[in-house]
């Protein structure tokens, strides 16, 4: 019988070498691909193990960083941390929130530094792990001013409280470097609500929110969902200004009370009004903004010099804050009736806050566009900076000669008594501060039926700009009264003139 | 030369003889010292992993443990001395171990992690589990007492035979409420008290199927007629066999339990492989094993069901699926990697009834594929020293049921662990030693028992005849 024993000692041999086989397969080579699987509950919940990163506002200095989340030991569980937004609702948009289902904007694109596995980390880790001190993760400093951002949040809430709580967005960014001074959309959501460890109240609690029909979830201050409406004048006059060295402000432009396009559609301006006399300078066509002035010189300009005026003011690109910011669009237009419109900001063209903080960010700064972003550096938790951003141009977007130029017209939308944002954005509301402009106001929904979107892009000091601001709210009709107000707040808060 | 001398001269018993076998029975001494050892550091580990202190009952806890398998090893020296001296540490470390483990799981569930308690488990879990393992050993030290000699066993061949069938049929014949937990239809409830009868019989019907075919393997093996280079056996023959497969086939219907079903037969057909040594009685085994799986796997849903979820275990994964709980026990196994999160670290209470079924997963998880292979190094060490015991022993029924008992721990490991780790399709039994539950920790010390008695046999080095030492003359060639 020792023979057929020996033979299942061998088969006993080989069942435990499948098996060692086996497990070698799935725990040294499998573990990557199974920590990435779908819902893996233990990598989601290993973060609150640790103290995960807070991240802060330290736009206005990292003397003045204020903390906007941050990781405290758990009430009730030992060893374990939660989240907390301090602030509540007010920074929802930039930090997102951190559950244990999964995190949204800051908390997922700079979750492997805030959870301390970035591999910059890992000599920290290494060293913590042999003096005993617990994993921690690193600090993100965000470049969001907490005076711009408070002004903005509290701007849209009164805007909410005293025009019905139209949906709103802001954003604001430095135009000499690009740094996002303020993001804030309304409606909106308190990220707290996120950070229970209660998995079926957390599912409630996300469903309610993400069925809500004002959509608190939506960050609206990224989100392409507008027209330009007036505001796109911007880049028409951009163009039509780099097209030849004798055009300037001062350039007549023909603008007739109504405008026959080549497909027989009448193309009127605001209110059927006349333009001047017919024939006005393009500044006082911008400041008073006439469809039709804009609407010829959109004919005039050429499709593909407007297309690619509108991509290098940053339109048909996705940008990486880090989170994404979805493009904002501007097709190509080869129909001249539809240029005309598109021209104006009524065609097919769809802008997000962001892209009108861009349009007044890359006239600010002598024409170039600098790359926007969030996160000013990362500090490792021995106060080591593993990352800096350092300003990188997105585009030079027109000739400084020109920017200064559609700077100066903008100026004229504030400070000439005949410009649309003069009583919301001039000196009856500002007094000395300069701000240039440029309003919007919309039309909407099918057969332009619906409410018109309010639009302000706007940047100041005119002198030496410090701020770019991007206003759009969502059917609150005339841009100078009820986005404008909205840019100013920020910009006098930003500017310690509140 | 009449009488014998009070002391052998040196010479007389050393020369020209192989050195007396030893029982080594302080070597069993210092590793059962060192698997204490590794125990109790184990359960430092969990505490300071966890809490960051030392368990505050680590030394009762401690104190037991080792006044347990003291006792045991006492029971050896006295009962079984030239014994295999590396299967009782074996057993201990796992044993101990196991019960770190329960412990650990047990603690997670009270505070170490909000919202996921092992609802399964409660705060007497460990204690529980410490009780069983006095009550194993106390078994294991019953069998080396009961059982002084294997062979004498063979004597009730019918009667463990019967009372192996009649445990495991008891289960199916009761009704749920008195025999059902969680699904499984294996139970023997009595009030607070649940006992899975087919541990015990699993041992009752290795003894009847040795002592079967001891009997019947001149038939099994000599008659039949050959064909195409493989010996078919008689018709007649395959009468028994077919019964242990229809037996193991109504076990899988109204026990709704695959593994135990595959335990059962997988036995059977290495034991009868080993008594005939014919190739035949492999493949028809074999044959008839698939038949059965493809039958019933086509026939009742669970069964088909499990294969599906074998193959594809990450479709639908989400708490309600089928599959969540093989997920959750492969995510752990990755999720501890290499080297392991450490014990406390981990998040094995994900696992639904991770104490039970999946307690492998949470050693690897815990442990790393480094501490999960020396585990399964120590179940292979133990089957390969009940191997080594039945190719030395030399009576056939010893023989053929230490070998029947060592090639089931083997099978029983290889089809949790690689049910669990996704080898082969999951079938729920329970881990020999490691998981929660008093019947199979008391089993498997049974077992233990019975190989260590088997290699006692083996080793004790033959009685001398006294009489002959003198008249003897050694004749040495050349």
């Amino acid at each position: 019988m020792n023979r057929a024993l020996k033979r299942i000692s061998l088969a006993c041999l080989a069942m435990f070498g499948l098996l060692l086989l086996n497990i070698n397969y799935v725990q040294a080579f499998q573990s990557t691909k199974l920590a990435g699987e779908p819902g893996n509950i233990r990598v989601f919940n290993q973060q609150f193990q640790y103290q995960r990163g807070s991240i802060m506002a330290a736009g206005d200095g990292t003397a003045h960083a204020v903390i906007i989340a941050q990781s405290k030991p758990a009430k009730g569980s030992p060893g374990t941390f939660r989240r907390s937004y301090p602030a509540g609702p007010e920074y929802a948009q930039i930090t997102g929130y951190d559950s244990i289902y999964g995190a949204t904007a800051l908390e997922q694109t700079e979750n492997s530094e805030l959870a301390g596995t970035d591999p910059r980390l890992a000599v920290h880790n290494l060293v913590g792990l042999f003096s005993g001190r617990p994993k921690q993760g690193a600090t993100v400093f965000t470049t969001i001013s907490a005076k711009a951002q408070n002004a903005a949040y509290q701007a849209l809430q009164a805007q909410a409280q005293s025009d019905g709580g139209k949906p709103a967005a802001v954003v604001a960014i430095n135009p000499s470097t690009g740094a996002i001074l303020a993001m804030a959309s309304y409606p909106t959501y308190n990220p707290n609500v996120y950070t229970t460890f209660n998995g079926p109240q957390l599912n409630r609690t996300d469903k309610r929110l993400r069925d809500d029909t004002t959509q608190p979830l939506l960050n609206r201050a990224i989100t392409p969902n507008y027209p330009p409406g007036s505001s796109f004048k911007v880049v028409t006059s951009s163009t039509w200004l780099s097209g030849g060295a004798a055009r300037s402000p001062a350039s007549t432009v023909q603008a007739p009370t109504v405008l026959t396009l080549p497909n027989g559609n009448p193309l009127h301006n605001d209110g059927d009004e006349t333009c001047g006399n017919g024939h006005p300078q393009l500044i006082f066509a911008f400041y008073v903004s006439c469809n039709t002035a804009f609407g010829q010189l959109g004919i005039n300009v050429g499709a593909q010099a407007l297309h690619k005026q509108a991509e290098l003011f940053g339109f048909n690109q996705t940008l990486s804050i880090p989170f994404a910011v979805p493009a904002s669009e501007y097709p190509l237009v080869p129909d001249d009736s539809l240029r005309a419109l598109s021209a104006i900001g009524q065609y097919n063209d769809e802008v997000s806050p962001f892209q009108e903080a861009m349009f007044a960010a890359a006239i600010a700064n002598h024409g170039s566009l600098e790359t926007p972003y969030l996160v000013q550096s990362v500090q490792a938790p021995d106060l080591s900076t593993i990352q800096t951003t350092t300003p990188k141009l997105l585009h030079q977007t027109v000739s400084s000669q020109v920017a200064s130029e559609v700077g100066s017209m903008m100026l004229q939308v504030t400070q000439n008594p005949g410009g649309t944002a003069f009583q919301t954005a001039g000196p009856p509301a500002v007094g000395s501060l300069n701000i240039a402009g440029k309003t919007g106001t919309a039309e909407n929904g099918v057969n332009n039926a619906g409410l018109n979107d309010a639009v302000f892009t706007s940047f100041a000091p005119y002198s030496d700009p410090k701020i770019a601001v991007g206003v759009i709210v969502q059917g609150g009709g005339f841009g100078a009264d009820a986005a404008a107000p909205i840019a100013v707040k920020v910009i006098k808060a930003y500017l310690g003139q509140g | 030369m009449t009488g014998y001398p009070a002391v052998l001269p040196a010479h007389a018993s050393q020369a020209g003889r192989a050195p007396m076998p030893r029982g080594r029975r302080s070597t069993e001494l210092l590793m059962l010292g060192f698997a204490v050892a590794v125990v109790l550091f184990a359960y430092a580990s969990v505490g300071l992993g966890l809490n960051g202190r030392v368990p505050t009952g680590m030394l009762t806890y401690g104190l037991t443990f080792a006044v347990i398998v003291l006792a045991a090893h006492l029971a050896v020296r006295r009962l079984a001395p030239w014994a295999d001296p590396l299967m009782l540490p074996l057993a201990a470390l796992l044993n101990g171990l196991g019960v770190v483990m329960i412990y650990r799981l047990q603690q997670s569930g009270r505070g170490g992690n909000p919202g996921n308690v092992i609802t399964t488990m409660s705060s007497s879990s460990t204690a529980q589990q410490i009780l069983y393992s006095a009550v194993g050993v106390a078994a294991f030290v019953g069998v080396l007492l009961v059982v002084r000699e294997p062979r004498t066993l063979q004597r009730y061949t019918y009667t463990l035979g019967t009372l192996g069938l009649v445990l495991l049929a008891i289960p199916a014949l009761l009704p749920a409420s008195l025999s059902s937990i969680q699904g499984a239809k294996v139970w023997i409830i009595i009030g607070r008290f649940s006992i899975q009868p087919g541990e015990f019989a699993k041992l009752a019907l290795a003894v009847f199927f040795a002592g079967y075919l001891v009997n019947k393997r001149d038939a099994l093996a000599l008659a039949g007629r050959r064909v195409a280079g493989i010996d078919l056996p008689r018709a007649r023959d395959l009468g028994p066999v077919l019964a242990v497969w229809a037996a193991s086939l109504l076990i899988l219907i109204f026990e709704t339990d695959i593994g135990t079903s595959a335990l059962f037969f997988g036995m059977f057909v290495a034991m009868i492989y080993i008594a005939t040594q014919r190739t035949s009685w492999l493949l028809i085994g074999l044959s008839l094993f698939l038949a059965g799986t493809l039958l019933t796997s086509k026939l009742f849903g669970h069964v088909g069901e499990r294969f599906t979820i074998w193959l594809h275990p990450f479709q639908g994964n989400n708490p309600t699926h089928d599959a969540f709980q093989l997920v959750q026990g492969l995510e752990g196994m990755g999720f501890g990697g290499i080297l392991g999160t450490g014990l406390g670290h981990g998040q094995p209470f994900w696992t639904p009834l991770v104490q039970s079924d999946f307690i492998v997963t949470a050693f690897g998880e815990e442990l790393g594929l480094t501490g999960l292979m020396a585990l399964l190094l120590i179940f292979g060490l133990i089957v390969q020293r009940g191997l080594r015991a039945a190719v030395a022993v030399r009576d056939p029924f010893s023989k053929l049921l230490a070998g029947g008992l060592s090639f089931m721990l083997a099978l029983q490991v290889f089809v949790i662990v690689g049910g669990v780790s996704g080898l082969i399709p999951l079938t729920g039994i329970t881990t020999p030693f490691l998981s929660q539950g008093g019947s199979s920790l008391i089993a498997s010390w049974a077992l233990i028992g019975l190989l260590m008695r088997i290699s006692d046999t083996a080793r004790r080095p033959a009685p001398q005849s006294i009489q002959d030492e003198g008249m003897t003359q050694v004749v040495r060639a050349g």
